[in-house]
């Protein structure tokens, strides 16, 4: 075999390499963010479906709309999220469990954290970047912004406390009931959101932390945080 | 060896060449569909709880 066929092979091979990196990339950044925002979307649709259904639907397991709450099923959708701060048409939908494909369709729920609206610390992850993007503007979260949530029944407005408080992947303290760094020191209905930070790195993580400011039922039309 | 493929593909050229269009697609979609949701997951940015898992 001569040079010539060996070092041509070599070049094409590299080209190859090349081309296959510059894909990744745009899977990364763009295709990601196409796949999730469609799969939110259905995620919300099925939601407000279920939803819709009402009480008739209450003896199904999917139901999260009983008076005797059903436990969050995994990987399944129960809630929506809007924090107005992230846009005015920013909202997510809340899935139970941080599995990585779970956060793929979109927030997660620490299973084993507190229900939505329950006393203890009610706590979620999401991506900051890919996937979407859903927390890339996380930093701008500012004390007494709002971060509203329903469940189908009832709206459940929370006001920001403290952060973006920024600390390290194991310090899982930041979910407790009471989380400590918080600066609440009793028992309460709370909430804690997580994130990696730097935006593209994870030697670190962003929190946010709320209180449980009110709670309307859905009858009652949108919380006040969500008009304009 | 993509000189080598092109003299395998049967065919006149419009025909290697349409072959050719067709192979880059499927190569493509089995990068999207199979490949990249496999070596997406071994970057840093699904690391967004504070528990490691």
């Amino acid at each position: 075999m001569s040079v010539r066929v060996i070092v041509r092979t070599f070049s094409e091979l590299c080209i190859t390499a090349g081309t296959v990196i510059v894909l990744f990339v745009v899977y990364v950044l763009f295709w990601t963010g196409v796949r999730a925002d469609r799969e939110m979307g259905d995620q919300i649709d099925d939601l407000h479906d279920q939803w819709a259904q009402g009480t008739a639907a209450a003896p199904s397991p999917g139901a999260s709309t009983t008076a005797t709450p059903a436990p969050y099923r995994s990987g399944r959708p129960f809630a929506v999220m809007y924090i107005p701060r992230l846009g005015f048409t920013w909202n997510k939908p809340v899935l139970e469990g941080t599995a990585t494909g779970t956060l793929k369709k979109g927030l997660g729920h620490y299973a084993g954290s507190a229900r939505l609206g329950q006393t203890g610390n009610f706590s979620v992850a999401g991506h900051r970047r890919t996937y979407g993007d859903p927390f890339k503007d996380f930093p701008q979260i500012r004390r007494g912004d709002a971060v509203v949530l329903t469940d189908g029944t009832t709206w459940f407005t929370y006001r920001v406390d403290k952060g973006p408080y920024k600390t390290v992947p194991s310090d899982v303290e930041v979910i407790d009931a009471v989380p400590r760094k918080s600066g609440y020191t009793r028992p309460g209905r709370y909430l804690t959101l997580t994130t990696c930070d730097p935006e593209w790195g994870h030697s670190h993580r962003l929190i946010v932390w709320a209180h449980l400011d009110s709670t309307q039922p859905v009858e009652a039309g949108e919380p006040k945080a969500l008009r304009r | 060896m993509y000189g080598w493929i092109w003299r395998h593909l049967p065919g006149n050229a419009w025909v290697k060449a349409l072959i050719s269009i067709m192979l880059v697609v499927a190569v493509v979609y089995a990068l999207f569909q199979y490949v990249f949701p496999w070596a997406e997951p071994l970057l840093p940015f699904n690391d967004v709880t504070v528990d490691n898992q």
